[in-house]
């Protein structure tokens, strides 16, 4: 029998879909008769999605503006040869 | 005016790689965002981020002949972005956090979960729609985590790279970078967690 410990640690595995069909029988065994953990598979599934919006930047007007002074500085006008 | 999105993002390479300036230019514009974001969130920093997109920019006009649009120009030019941020990282020396200090799950001695996660993560995604507060909480845990996992985060999860595309960017083995990434990932639930139970 898995624990709690036992399941989460298998979590990233399990939702890559990259585990032994064994393995994720007794995964699902344990979720079956634990809410807290499916409650914990749920939040650690959605975590990389709320960071990712989190984590969006925009680039400051004032460095935009020196990126393409910087760029056309270094860049031919005509563009490739 | 040229459509959205990588269709548009390959009419204007092929008329970059013609040698039209403004189409290269407009490429610029339309990365830039992602790419001073993925630079500010690996180094943790401005001036880097700044310095790093310039990197990028020309890296990517200097090799635009030899890039044969297999992939999307969004997923190239952001692999540039990473292996210079990386580098940047790799010659920098900053106090880093020890790795014991990732926040995980707390389970008792037979392994049985501690807590249970707060009643808001079962609500729908545009429920818990982004509040300031927590983007802000959630910037502050991922630029604490150790060097090594938060790159591991922000090139998967953040950016989408592939586990494959990671080792060889890193030069770390594809179990390692897991077992990071894991870790990373439990220490940022725990974080959201605990302001979503904050009083
Ligand atoms: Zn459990």
């Amino acid at each position: 029998m898995y624990t709690c410990q036992d399941s989460i640690n298998l979590l990233l595995d399990f939702l890559d879909g990259e585990m032994p069909a064994e393995v994720s029988a007794e995964l699902r065994e344990h979720l079956a008769g634990c809410p807290p953990c499916v409650e914990f598979v749920e939040s650690y599934r959605a975590t990389p999605g709320i960071c990712r919006e989190a984590l969006k930047a925009k680039m400051p007007p004032e460095v935009a503006r020196r990126l393409t002074q910087f760029l056309r500085s270094r860049l031919p006008p005509q563009g490739v040869p | 005016m040229t459509a959205p999105g990588p269709e548009g993002d390959k009419a204007l390479l092929a008329s970059a790689q013609a040698g039209n300036m403004g189409a290269f230019e407009e490429l610029v514009e339309r990365h830039r965002d992602r790419v001073y974001g993925l630079a500010l969130r690996m180094t943790r920093s401005e001036a880097d981020a700044a310095e790093i997109s310039q990197e990028t920019f020309l890296s990517a006009f200097q090799h635009l002949q030899s890039f044969r649009g297999e992939a999307a120009f969004g997923s190239w030019v952001h692999r540039i972005a990473a292996n210079h941020a990386l580098m940047r990282l790799r010659h920098r020396r900053v106090v880093q956090m020890a790795e014991e200090e990732l926040k995980a799950p707390d389970f008792s001695e037979r392994g049985t979960l501690l807590e249970t996660p707060a009643p808001e993560w079962s609500k729908p995604a545009e429920e818990r729609a982004l509040d300031a507060e927590l983007g802000e909480a959630i910037r502050r845990a991922t630029d604490a985590l150790p060097d090594a996992y938060r790159e591991v985060f922000l090139l998967k999860d953040a950016e989408g790279l592939s586990y494959e595309q990671i080792a060889e960017a890193t030069g770390d083995s594809v179990p390692a970078i897991k077992s990071r990434l894991h870790r990373a990932r439990l220490a940022l639930r725990e974080a959201i967690d605990r302001f979503y139970k904050e009083p």
